[in-house]
Formats: structure tokens, C-alpha cells, sequence
């Protein structure tokens, strides 16, 4: 639009720059305390480089940690995986159809979406455990789909809405059933929502410590749960805590560094097309 | 017959694609609410089963309402809405107009924006329970030199102001991605036509930029309250809600009256209010923005 | 035969039993064999006890062929763990570690088998388990629960855990801080207040007494140090708060006064962070647990290895000190009670209470602290005259205690230490509260 201003490019590049390493700092005084001693995280004084040490790490995994890594992964794609199918289906129902109480779904699961989970711990323990899955991965999956499926919907409804509805038509004319129609037809063109989606409901699960800690047992437990209880008395190890922190935040980290896109995707979808 | 067992058919068909999703949430979200409106007429321990003996009718309430912790808890929890919303969203769109224009890498400044956002509260928590800590935190050892020694987390209006920092650093960054998003996506010929009118600078953010992106910023505002309205982990893993009471966010009060002091119907009468307060914002969020209710 | 082989092996001496002699051993394959190749899960706290005792875990398993599985927590989270498991039907756990402060909470929700029908089956207990060696104290204060107030010592209390990691206080103190200011180990409250407003004002970057005082359980704990000493108490015999009391009052006066001319940033310790502090020489004065014997010890932990000396808790108006620390359990829902009970024996008999105390461990028997190896690493004299002014009613361990201290003294103390409240009116603030949560408990129906 207008021509290229050279000194204000510099300003702006020098603003962004500016808040990216107000945005990386903790994170790589997390990554610089995970690499040193007892001993260095005390003295006095804070330094970024010292003589870096993996003791902190090999500490972390020794142990349950990788099982607890283990249920992590169950939990996140296994909730991320039933999210998107059943939030796909529920998305593309209010988008095509016009039934009885469309309105109602549509309105109540946008009342859920602002569920606090706090508020579910309670009742989620004393139901969960009449039923029998109060300590395993199943219950724990079940919760963290319910507590996603109101944005996932909310989100693919704006991408469904925008395929138009005579891709449809014709593929109904050659008789292609109504599921075969959505899982051929419609889901390959919502790939950004769908991913925009996945990192999101992904997030929630791996991250999510309330409900983990009351629906898991020892051996069921999820990352951010085992770090909670690694917070020890003795003394406050903040050299072995960093670095249980790194191993928690990396894959998130990973993820959004490869799909950002599509976060800021779903991040504006909603709001911009809406 | 076979007519109507084709519209019956048609008529089943959507509930086929929905139910699913719909029974998941009932019974994974509506149900548990529901029990905890039950359960907040009861007086027990966690764990204990619901018993008749246990009915206390509309007394925890009365124990609530008039608790001046479960009070000031609640207005420790609005300020901090209140502070960390209004500061992030000036920040954030601010940040978004002086950057508006396209630059070259910033699709990779982006992804460095959203990186805060995705770690684990617990794990943002610890960070700035580091960053922070009086002898050993890196903020004390960069402000040896001018001689201060803050106790951040020791001090009940520093601690607040620590738990705001947090916030403002993780979260800055969405407005200011939701709000570049809506600029970006600003009709151009709109605002070339102001500027040939000789609007300008201040102006034309003030009267033409702004009121554009409005309906973003009202929904980007609501979203941020409502996060912070249910936030807990961060304040958990850095103050645990002191001193005192000046960081005990309302959800981390609600947590601790369910398995610190263990009393379900308590922490369930607190649920019940918090599940109020969030379900008025959430009215005006769908009032704002609701895309499915607006379709065709 | 069962009796003829008790015999036999008193008469085998108690030399013999100390060192682990094999004679155990093998009393144990036959006492327990039908417990080989179970498997049980032991949930117990980060602390500087159990990081010793867990030590000597694979050598239970390898006497008894009990598999053992550890989980471990920070000491804190360890009730919200314990209760969720305790809560179902079926629970996780088959050995709890609890604070001492849980106990008539725990028995009262009927979550604790009781131990002494177990001692009474042969096929069970130990034959030489000496349980008359275990600290009186500790033995009466960690295990016994439903004597008077529910529990102390006395009829109707019943034994539901055996003390480990139990614990007094002790006051440690720096040597060469103290000879450089001239300053004598602190006998009364006035030399402690005197001692710690010197070192704050004559040594920069130091300060006086490390105490606890994070919001919560922490500062709670904290202001109960001094509060007996000045014979102030929580509740009285009739279970009135007695918390705004001029007892009371003058020990919070103290307290606030202590965490003025302490370190930096103290009115936000933990546990960790307290002890931390003073091994890292960021506080000359250290009163709390006896935890920090070991530890003090240990180079990598400490940078004032050499320079740590010990004496008794002051004395205000009285001598009395912190009574406290960890229990071992067993959880009414555990499936497998009774290796659970042979490995809470087998810890704390005492050939494994003298190895984990000369290992850094606290020692939970009076024969420990004679043993030659302890004596040499251990400051046992002092250690003995802290257990003389330990005192069992140091804080009232009544079911409704976690809810007083987290949610009442908690909150009001620590406005109180950061400044932000007059100790008056919290106090008297705190009282009502308090009565309000006994009251609800139904404490005072009877009396109409």
C-alpha cells in the first residue's frame, strides 16, 4: 500500500523484537536453571551461563516419569482423537440441518464452554467413582472431551459453514450415504480447523492439573500432576523442577512452533468470520 | 409407510450426528454441574455419600454469602480480572497498531507469541514462583544494582502484582494476535476512502480503526475474563493464594474448600456462585457473538 | 513352639538383635512367608527422613520377599492423595504417611485400622518388637487417638499408627556468627529476640530467625512455636478459642516481631525454604523441626556444615516445644494388611532405627539414641533434652484442625505479618471464626 518506509521498518522490527525476548525470557532462565547444580541455583546472583550439568534430568526420569509421560500422551491424543470425531459430526449436524433442539445445543454447549474446572473437580470425583473409572486414563479422556467439545464444535461450525453445501448435493445424487458424505467429502476441507482444533483441545489435556489429580492414582497419573507432587520439602530444588518443567512445556512448545498457523487460525476464526 | 419411515429417517439423521457429542456432554459436563448444585444442599466431608442426615437446605449459601473470605476472595478475583484484562488488551491492541503493517518474518515473531499460551499453567507457575523468589530469582539478582531487594511473593500487594505480571506475559500476546488478525482483516478501500478525507493518525484509529474491530475486542475481552475467572494452577504453584488472602483467586478458594478443609457441599455452594458469576459474562458473550445462533 | 521360640530368641540377646542379626532373618521367613511375593504401595513424603528410610526398603524386600512401591509426594499434598485413595471402596495405598495433625481426623472418618489387634496376632507381629522402646512421646502423640480431646494420651485412646519421622523442636543456631557478636546460645525468649535483632542489624544480607510463614498451613505452624512457650493455647478444655487471649497476643507480638528482623522475603517460607535458608547462611537462627540434623550435615546441602550448634527451644513463660512429625498407617481400604503392618514393623525395629539415624534419618527409639555410631554424628544430649520439653498438647489435633489452621489462623496471621492487619482484631476475628467451626462440629451441643 504505502511505499516502504526504511527507518520505521527498523522501529517496528526493533518493537517485535523487543517483545519476543520479553516473551522468551522465563523460558530460557527455565532452560538455564534446568541445566545447573544444587549448589549454582543458590549462589548468589543469577547467571545464564554456567557450567551445565543433565543431572537434573536424569533425576527427573528416573522413577515413574516415563510412564507418567506415557499416560500424558494416552490422555492428549486419545481426547484430542475423540474430540474432533464427535465435535465434527455434532458441528456439521447444526450447520446442515434445521431440528429440534438445534437451538438448544447450540446455546447450552456455548454456556458449558465457560465451565470452570474447579467447579468440576468435586462432583466429577463423586460421580466418577460411582461409576468405577474414578482412577483410570478412561475418565479422565471422558472429562477433558466433554470440556473441549464446546469450542471444537464452536470452531468447526464456522469452517463447515463456509464449504459450499453443493459439493454435497451432487455427492448425494450419486448416492453417497450421509457419514461416508462428511468423512470423505467435508473433513478433508476443514484441515485447518481440524488442526487448528487438535492443538487446542490437545492443550487443555495436556496440561489440565485439577481434574488429573483427582481422577488418576499412581500409576495413572499425568505430567502435570507427577510435577505438582515433585515440589519437595527439602529445600526447594529448583535446578530438578526447571527441568521437569522443560520436559512438560517441550512438546507443546514443539507443536506450536511447527503449527502456529493454524493456532492463530483457530485462535481468530471464530472471532473474525463469525 | 415408506414415506414416513424416510422422513422418520430424515428426522433421526441429524440426531444421529449429534448425539454422540451431545450425550458426551451431558453427561461429562451437565451432569457434574447439576450434581454440584445438588450437593451444595449438603453438609459433607469428601468422599461421604449423600445422606438425609446431611441436608442442610439453603445453609451453605448463608455460610458462603456471609464468609467474608469466600468475599474478599471474590473481589481479589474481579481485581485481578479487571487489572490483567484492561492492561493486556491496551498492550496488545497497542502492540497490534504500531505493527499493523505487514513485516517481513513476522509469521515466526507470531509463533514466538504464542509459545507463552501453550505451556502448562503449573509449569508458568513454577517460572515465576523462580523469577520471583527473593534470594535465589533472577528479577532480584538484575536489580541488585540499584540496590532493592523486593520480597515479591511476601508482600501482599507485590505478590498481587506478581500474579498480574504472569498473567499480562502470558496472555498479551493472544490479544495482541487477535487483534493483528482484525486489522489485517480491515476492508482496505474503507480506510483509503478516510484517508482521502484527510482522516488521520490519532483519528483514524480513534473513529474508523477501532469501532471496526470492536465486535473482535468485545469477544477477545470476554474470553480473557472468563479465563481469568477460572484460572488457578499459576497463583497455586507461586503464592498458594497468600499472603493472606491477596492472591486466592476464586476457583484456587474453591479448591482448597474441597480438598484442603475437604467439604464438598461448601465447596459446592462456592462452585455454584463462581458458576453464576461465569454464566452472566457468557450471556454476554453469546450477546456479543454467537456464529451458530447467527447462521442463516 | 511359638512361645519356645520367643524365648529363644530374647535369650539370643539384644547385641544380637540390633545388628539385624540373621536370627531376624530367618524368624521372618517363617513369621511372614506367607506374605512373600506381595506386593505393596507405600505413600510417603519427600522430607529428609524418608529420603534416608527409603534407603533400606529393598533390604525389607529382600528379608521378607515383600515387594514394595513408593510413591512419593511433598509432604503437603500427601492428605488430598490419601484421602481420595481412602475415600473408595478399594484403595491405592496399603502404608500412609501422615502428619501427626491428621490423625484424629483420619480415625474419626474411619479411614485407619487399628494396630493393636495385629500386635495381638502371633502370626503378625514381631516377636521382639519392643514397642516400650519407641519415645513415649512420639508412641503417644503420633499413635494414639480417642483419649481425652480426642488426642492425648489417657482412657479410651487407641493405637492407630506407629510414630516415624517423628519429631521436637531444637533451636540451631551459627557458632561464628554468634562468637563474632558475642552472643550466647539463646536460653530465654528475651536472648532469642535480642540475638536475632543483632545479627539483622549488625550482619548485612543476614537475617535472624528462618521461620515459616507462607499463607496456610505454614504460617499457622510457624506461630505455634512460640505460642506454648508463652502458654497461650488454641482452644481450652472446654474447647473455647483462646487464640485473643494476652497469652496469645504477646506470642503473635513475638512472632511478627521475629519475622521483622528475619531474612528477606521470610514471610513467605514454606518448610523448604525456612531450613534452606539457614543451611545457606541467608539466617543465623533456625527453630523448628529436629528434621535439620541431617541435612546441616550434608556438604550438599549445606554451606554451614561446621559452623551449626544446637540448644534447647527457649523458654518464655515455660519450656515447651513442638511435638509433631510422621506416622506410619495402614488405610481401612488397603488389600493387603497385613504386609503392610510387617513392613511398618520391620522399619521402625530397632536394627533398621539405628541404621537410617546413623544414615541422617531421626531416630524413633530410646536404644538408638545409647547406640555408639548414632552418638558420634548426632547431637543426642541436646536431642534428649528437647524430647523432655516436648509437649503433646502443643497444638490441639482435633478433626476440625486442618480447617482452623488453613482457613482461620492461616489467612489472619499471615495479614498480620505482612503488615496489612492489627494483631488485635484479627485475633479476636480468628477467635469467632474458630468458635463458628467448632460450633457447627457440634462441640458445644452438650452443654445446651
Amino acid at each position: 500500500m504505502a511505499a516502504r518506509n526504511a527507518p520505521a521498518d527498523l522501529l517496528r522490527y526493533a518493537g517485535v523484537t523487543l517483545m519476543a525476548g520479553l516473551v522468551l525470557l522465563p523460558l530460557a532462565v527455565m532452560g538455564s536453571t534446568s541445566l545447573k547444580t544444587q549448589a549454582d541455583t543458590f549462589g548468589s546472583g543469577f547467571s545464564f551461563f554456567v557450567s551445565p550439568t543433565l543431572d537434573n534430568y536424569r533425576t527427573v526420569l528416573e522413577g515413574r516419569f516415563l510412564g507418567y509421560l506415557g499416560n500424558s500422551i494416552v490422555v492428549g491424543v486419545g481426547s484430542t482423537a475423540i474430540t474432533l470425531i464427535l465435535g465434527t459430526m455434532c458441528a456439521y449436524a447444526l450447520s446442515r440441518f434445521r431440528f429440534a433442539g438445534r437451538t438448544s445445543i447450540a446455546m447450552g454447549s456455548l454456556l458449558l464452554r465457560t465451565v470452570p474446572p474447579a467447579v468440576l473437580a468435586v462432583p466429577v470425583y463423586f460421580i466418577w467413582n460411582g461409576w468405577g473409572i474414578g482412577d483410570g486414563l478412561g475418565g479422565l479422556i471422558l472429562v477433558y472431551v466433554a470440556l473441549n467439545l464446546p469450542f471444537t464444535i464452536w470452531l468447526l461450525y464456522g469452517f463447515i459453514e463456509q464449504v459450499p453445501g453443493e459439493l454435497e448435493e451432487a455427492a448425494a445424487v450419486d448416492g453417497c450415504g450421509p457419514f461416508r458424505l462428511l468423512f470423505t467429502i467435508i473433513v478433508p476441507l476443514l484441515k485447518p480447523g481440524l488442526a487448528a482444533a487438535a492443538i487446542f483441545t490437545f492443550r487443555i489435556a495436556w496440561n489440565e492439573l485439577v481434574l488429573a489429580s483427582v481422577l488418576t492414582d499412581r500409576t495413572t497419573r499425568t505430567m502435570p500432576y507427577a510435577i505438582y507432587l515433585f515440589i519437595t520439602d527439602v529445600g526447594v530444588e529448583w535446578g530438578k523442577l526447571m527441568a521437569a518443567g522443560i520436559l512438560l512445556a517441550l512438546p507443546p512448545l514443539i507443536f506450536t512452533l511447527v503449527a502456529a498457523r493454524q493456532i492463530v487460525t483457530g485462535l481468530t476464526a471464530g472471532a473474525v468470520k463469525g | 409407510m415408506q414415506l414416513s419411515s424416510l422422513r422418520l429417517r430424515r428426522r433421526l439423521l441429524p440426531w444421529m450426528f449429534a448425539l454422540p457429542a451431545v450425550a458426551t456432554m451431558a453427561f461429562g459436563l451437565l451432569y457434574p454441574v447439576a450434581e454440584s448444585f445438588r450437593l451444595s444442599f449438603y453438609e459433607l466431608k469428601l468422599g461421604e455419600a449423600v445422606s438425609p442426615e446431611a441436608f442442610r437446605g439453603l445453609a451453605l449459601f448463608a455460610e458462603v454469602l456471609a464468609d467474608s473470605a469466600a468475599r474478599q476472595s471474590m473481589l481479589v478475583t474481579l481485581h485481578f480480572a479487571f487489572v490483567v484484562v484492561a492492561l493486556e488488551m491496551v498492550l496488545g491492541v497497542g502492540i497490534a497498531l504500531a505493527l499493523e503493517k505487514p513485516i517481513r518474518g513476522m509469521s515466526a515473531f507470531r509463533s514466538i507469541f504464542v509459545l507463552p499460551m501453550m505451556i502448562a499453567p503449573i509449569c508458568v507457575g513454577l517460572i515465576w514462583r523462580y523469577m520471583f523468589d527473593t534470594n535465589a530469582g533472577p528479577i532480584n539478582a538484575w536489580l541488585e544494582p540499584f540496590g532493592v531487594k523486593p520480597a515479591w511473593l511476601a508482600d501482599p500487594g507485590l505478590a498481587f502484582l506478581a500474579i498480574c505480571v504472569t498473567d499480562i506475559w502470558q496472555f498479551t500476546p493472544f490479544v495482541f494476535i487477535m487483534a493483528l488478525a482484525g486489522l489485517q482483516g480491515l476492508d482496505r478501500s474503507t480506510l483509503e476512502a478516510a484517508h482521502l478525507d484527510g482522516v488521520s493518525g490519532w483519528q483514524m484509529i480513534r473513529h474508523i480503526k477501532l469501532p471496526l474491530i470492536a465486535p473482535i475486542l468485545a469477544i477477545t475481552i470476554l474470553m480473557r475474563l472468563i479465563d481469568a475467572l477460572r484460572g488457578l494452577e499459576v497463583v497455586y504453584a507461586m503464592t498458594n493464594g497468600g499472603p493472606g488472602l491477596s492472591t486466592e483467586l476464586f476457583s484456587l478458594h474453591i479448591y482448597k474448600s474441597a480438598f484442603v478443609t475437604q467439604r464438598m457441599g461448601h465447596s459446592a455452594a462456592l462452585s455454584v456462585c463462581l458458576l453464576i458469576a461465569t454464566m452472566v459474562l457468557s450471556a454476554a458473550l453469546l450477546a456479543f457473538a454467537n456464529p451458530i445462533r447467527r447462521g442463516r | 513352639m511359638r512361645i519356645s521360640r520367643r524365648h529363644s530368641l530374647k535369650a539370643a540377646g539384644a547385641a544380637a538383635t540390633m545388628l539385624a542379626a540373621p536370627g531376624i532373618v530367618r524368624a521372618q521367613g517363617t513369621l511372614w512367608s506367607k506374605l512373600r511375593g506381595q506386593t505393596i504401595v507405600v505413600n510417603l513424603p519427600s522430607h529428609p527422613h524418608y529420603a534416608v528410610a527409603k534407603q533400606i526398603i529393598p533390604e525389607f524386600t529382600a528379608a521378607t520377599g515383600i515387594k514394595v512401591e513408593i510413591d512419593e509426594m511433598q509432604y503437603l499434598r500427601l492428605k488430598d492423595a490419601q484421602v481420595l485413595q481412602m475415600g473408595k471402596p478399594k484403595g491405592d495405598y496399603d502404608v500412609i504417611v501422615y502428619v501427626i495433625m491428621w490423625k484424629t481426623e483420619y480415625v474419626q472418618r474411619k479411614f485407619l485400622v487399628e494396630l493393636e489387634p495385629m500386635f495381638g496376632n502371633a502370626d503378625l507381629a514381631m516377636p521382639d518388637y519392643d514397642r516400650g522402646d519407641i519415645i513415649k512421646a512420639y508412641y503417644e502423640g503420633l499413635g494414639l487417638v480417642g483419649g481425652p480431646r480426642g488426642y492425648l494420651p489417657g482412657p479410651g485412646a487407641k493405637l492407630y499408627g506407629i510414630p516415624y519421622g517423628a519429631e521436637c523442636s531444637v533451636l540451631a543456631y551459627r557458632k561464628d556468627l554468634f562468637a563474632k557478636h558475642d552472643l550466647k546460645p539463646p536460653v530465654t525468649y528475651d536472648d532469642l529476640i535480642a540475638a536475632a535483632r543483632t545479627i539483622k542489624t549488625r550482619e548485612p544480607g543476614i537475617g535472624g530467625l528462618a521461620q515459616r510463614a507462607q499463607a496456610g498451613h505454614q504460617v499457622t505452624a510457624g506461630w505455634l512455636i512460640h505460642l506454648t512457650p508463652y502458654d497461650g493455647q488454641v482452644i481450652d478444655d472446654k474447647f473455647e478459642p483462646r487464640v485473643a487471649d494476652p497469652a496469645a497476643i504477646k506470642a503473635t507480638e513475638v512472632y511478627k516481631e521475629l519475622i521483622d528482623t528475619g531474612p528477606a522475603g521470610g514471610a513467605a517460607f514454606d518448610f523448604g525454604q525456612m531450613m534452606n535458608s539457614f543451611l545457606q547462611g541467608q539466617s543465623a537462627i533456625y527453630c523448628d523441626s529436629i528434621s535439620v540434623f541431617g541435612p546441616a550435615r550434608n556438604p550438599a546441602s549445606s554451606k554451614v556444615v561446621d559452623t551449626v550448634g544446637y540448644t534447647v527451644h527457649p523458654k518464655a513463660v515455660k519450656h515447651s516445644g513442638e511435638l509433631g512429625g510422621f506416622g506410619m498407617a495402614i488405610p481401612r481400604n488397603s488389600q493387603r494388611q497385613e504386609a503392610a503392618f510387617a513392613f511398618i514393623q520391620w522399619m521402625t525395629a530397632k536394627a533398621q532405627d539405628v541404621k537410617v539415624t546413623a544414615k541422617g534419618g531421626q531416630p524413633t527409639r530410646l536404644s538408638t539414641l545409647d547406640n555408639a555410631d548414632v552418638r558420634k554424628i548426632y547431637p543426642v544430649d541436646v536431642y534428649r533434652e528437647c524430647l523432655k520439653i516436648a509437649n503433646p498438647d502443643w497444638r490441639p489435633i482435633i478433626a476440625e484442625w486442618t480447617e482452623i489452621s488453613e482457613k482461620v489462623l492461616g489467612i489472619g496471621l499471615s495479614d498480620v505479618i505482612t503488615g496489612k492487619a492489627q494483631i488485635a482484631p484479627t485475633m479476636a476475628d480468628a477467635a469467632t471464626k474458630i468458635r463458628a467451626i467448632l460450633d457447627r462440629a457440634g462441640y458445644y451441643k452438650s452443654r445446651g
